[in-house]
């Protein structure tokens, strides 16, 4: 350690190199790693007045993530069903949603990423314009459309395809709709990107050995873009099952989504150490979940990020 | 005749794809020019540019604005400060440390932005409370934490960029300006910062428009500080107007326009590049140059559009849609009128029928039009109105923002003024 440090100031000058680790280790320890554990460790305390913490009474307890499991104590509940509830559906909800995001943007990558011509940097511009205009706008444009009397609803009803108007709302399609549009580029680009350094004599050749399209991308396009759909899934399902913007603007009434609780138990209820600990919950089952995927569909963690 | 089905097929799904890409976006655009106070697209009523006008009358919106450049420079800084610092360590730390390294400062990308904002939040109350400072102090400034928080993940979108640049770098001219005799601070300014000057800008845009356009993070930290996408977010989940889908345009617009001048300049230096490697002189400064248009879409794009908004800005200016809101307050008021002698007729008719039930007929037969705004003229019949005489209810309170039958009538709009009078 003494070694890298010293050859680290006589490659970078005491100033500059002071400097740069100083940058990097408030980031890696003052903003990544200790926020991360003291939110942990907050997670296992229970609620008290500011005057009381550090006292007497401020000692680790489970309570916060039984309550995730059993509700509140002496509820009459065996188990914290709603709360329990929504966290399983936001989990299948954002994998559907991965899902959703993975059919219908493998196609453009490959038309993408294996074609050439000027239209394509245009594609690409059209891609990303969409991606700057903020998540709140969005999701508005999409109540716009969704709502009752949106544009959705009149051409439907416009057409003949329903005689009332359909409350997309409620039936919570505006919100997948909103999920799956606010990370297409995210899935796009890490398997443009790999799909793109493609070499276009592999297809060919598989062509002329007279396979089928469909088994083209099989046995060839697909497993060489694994690292990419990996990437973008794994970044689509975190995105999603974290999402906050999209759920509060175009989730029904009647459905939360578990992000939903966690701002409520730190907006509305003041109760910081059971948001925390449900924050620990969502992030470590997302990891997990990443992981056990990653693991049955053979990627490698390294690849994530190419 | 497979090809041209399957080529068919492509083009088909590549407008399905950018019809769900674009088609919410321009729909938005559009309901920033109708007149209704809930902002939708169909029925066209009226072309009118009031909602800039109310959008830039907002205080709260103007404030989240500056908020938002106030927290996106800050971020800008110390994200660009800290992923340059992280990059550079990337390319010189041994291999072993490096896996362990590269997944602590990759990992913010990957935490749920809700996460990341919480464990801002606690971490530096408890930093504070350690210090035994005040809930007023520096360190629980909502502009200090939302930067903060803001940083942690948008430094390591600046670090990918920089990276990508770094690794061409040949650490060699470093180690030759310090041979002639340069400080370290001097090869890192005069060298290495030149070269990774395009590198730095753009991620220093891309910190900003990340730092602009985030709300997961910054809803748990921005204190006293809401950025203009908490303003936002405020506002469409208590009631949306059309002046949101005026702002929307704004941005829509800048976007395209930033890309497109983005564009025509990459296009500019690879005609310049081209030129030079053909022997020709070109004439850099080419924007004078009508040769500056050719052959390059995204400038000819960039120069319609400038026409456009100058042109629709300069109509704006003179146009009025006071006569066609009058036509469609008038048909509204007729259509309505109607529907009360209608109405009128029917409980005429019950009453005579059943002299002893009258009240609470009438009472329900009001009641049958939804408060929602399903058809043109159905508000007119919420209860709001029905509470007055009914001849005056269908010129019942004029809107301030004098639209229509604008937001009075809507029920979000209900909300939001509600929501207004309790803050």
């Amino acid at each position: 350690m003494t070694g890298f440090l010293k050859e680290f100031f006589n490659r970078n000058g005491i100033g500059v190199g002071a400097i740069m680790l100083g940058l990097v280790l408030f980031w890696t320890i003052g903003l990544i790693v200790l926020p991360q554990l003291s939110m942990l460790d907050f997670s296992f305390r229970p609620n008290l007045p500011p005057p009381e913490i550090g006292g007497p009474k401020d000692v680790y307890t489970l309570e916060n993530y039984k309550y995730l499991v059993f509700g509140p104590e002496g509820g009459g509940q065996d188990y914290n069903a709603v709360d329990l509830r929504v966290f399983y559906r936001t989990l299948i909800a954002a994998a559907l949603v991965t899902i959703f995001n993975l059919i219908l943007c493998y196609p453009i990558s490959y038309y993408l990423g294996q074609s050439e011509g000027n239209h394509i940097r245009i594609f690409a511009l059209m891609l990303i314009i969409p991606y700057w205009i903020n998540e709140i706008l969005r999701a508005f444009a999409l109540r716009i459309i969704f709502g009752e009397t949106g544009v959705l609803n009149t051409v439907l009803i416009g057409s003949g395809v329903f005689d009332q108007p359909f409350d997309f709302i409620r039936n919570d399609i505006a919100l997948y709709a909103g999920l799956g549009y606010a990370y297409i580029l995210l899935m796009i680009f890490p398997m443009y990107n790999v799909i793109e350094s493609l070499d276009r004599n592999q297809i060919e050749a598989a062509r002329d050995l007279g396979a089928p399209w469909w088994r083209i991308h099989w046995r060839v396009v697909i497993p060489y873009a694994k690292p990419g759909i990996s990437s973008g899934c794994t970044m689509v399902f975190m995105l999603s099952a974290g999402a906050l913007a999209a759920p509060q603007i175009l989730g029904g009434p009647s459905s939360l989504w578990f992000t939903q609780l966690i701002y409520q138990q730190f907006n509305d209820n003041n109760d910081w150490p059971q948001g925390a600990a449900y924050a620990v919950v969502l992030l470590v089952t997302c990891i997990a979940l990443v992981l056990a995927v990653m693991r049955l569909f053979k990627v490698n963690m390294g690849d994530i990020g190419k | 005749m497979n090809n041209k089905i399957l080529r068919i097929s492509i083009w088909v799904y590549l407008g399905l794809f950018f019809a769900y890409l674009l088609g919410p976006l321009v729909i938005m655009s559009a309901t920033a020019f109708n007149s209704p106070g809930f902002p939708r697209a169909t029925p066209w009523e009226c072309l009118t540019f009031e909602w800039f006008g109310a959008l830039f009358q907002d205080e709260r919106i103007l404030n989240g604005i500056w908020n938002s450049v106030l927290v996106g420079l800050g971020t800008v800084t110390l994200s660009v400060a800290m992923g340059l610092a992280g990059a550079l360590m990337l390319t010189q730390i041994s291999a072993k440390v490096r896996s362990v390294y590269y997944t602590i400062i990759i990992a913010p990308i990957l935490i749920p932005g809700v996460v990341l904002g919480i464990s801002t939040l606690v971490f530096w109350d408890r930093i504070n409370r350690m210090l035994g400072l005040g809930a007023d102090s520096f360190l629980s400034n909502g502009l200090f934490l939302t930067i903060i928080g803001q940083s942690t993940f948008i430094a390591s979108y600046c670090m990918l960029v920089l990276v990508a640049r770094l690794q061409r770098y040949d650490m060699v001219q470093t180690e030759a300006a310090l041979d002639l005799g340069a400080s370290h601070a001097q090869a890192f300014r005069k060298i290495l910062l030149p070269f990774m000057r395009p590198a730095i800008a753009s991620a220093g845009v891309l910190a900003f428009l990340a730092s602009f356009e985030n709300y997961n993070t910054t809803t748990f930290t921005f204190g006293e500080y809401p950025t203009l996408t908490i303003e936002l977010a405020q506002k469409v989940r208590y009631g949306i107007t059309p002046a949101i889908s005026a702002l929307a345009f704004i941005i829509v617009l800048l976007t395209v326009f930033g890309a497109l001048a983005n564009e025509a300049n990459i296009k500019r230096k690879e005609r310049i590049a081209e030129a030079r490697k053909e022997g020709a002189l070109p004439d850099v400064k080419g924007i004078s140059l009508p040769g500056f248009l050719r052959g390059n879409p995204a400038a000819v794009l960039l120069v319609l559009l400038a026409i456009g908004t100058i042109t629709v800005v300069g109509t704006a200016t003179a146009y009025s849609p006071a006569q066609c809101i009058a036509d469609v307050k008038e048909t509204k008021r007729l259509e309505a009128e109607q529907r009360i002698q209608e109405l009128r007729a029917k409980r005429e008719a019950d009453r005579a029928k059943q002299k002893a039930e009258q009240g609470e007929e009438a009472e329900t037969q009001q009641s049958t039009p939804k408060p929602s705004n399903n058809s043109g003229f159905g508000n007119v019949f919420a209860p709001t109105t029905l509470s007055d005489d009914e001849e005056e209810g269908a010129e019942a309170p004029e809107p301030s923002n004098n639209s229509g039958f604008g937001n009075v009538f809507d029920p979000d709009a209900l909300q939001e003024d509600d929501q207004s009078n309790s803050e």
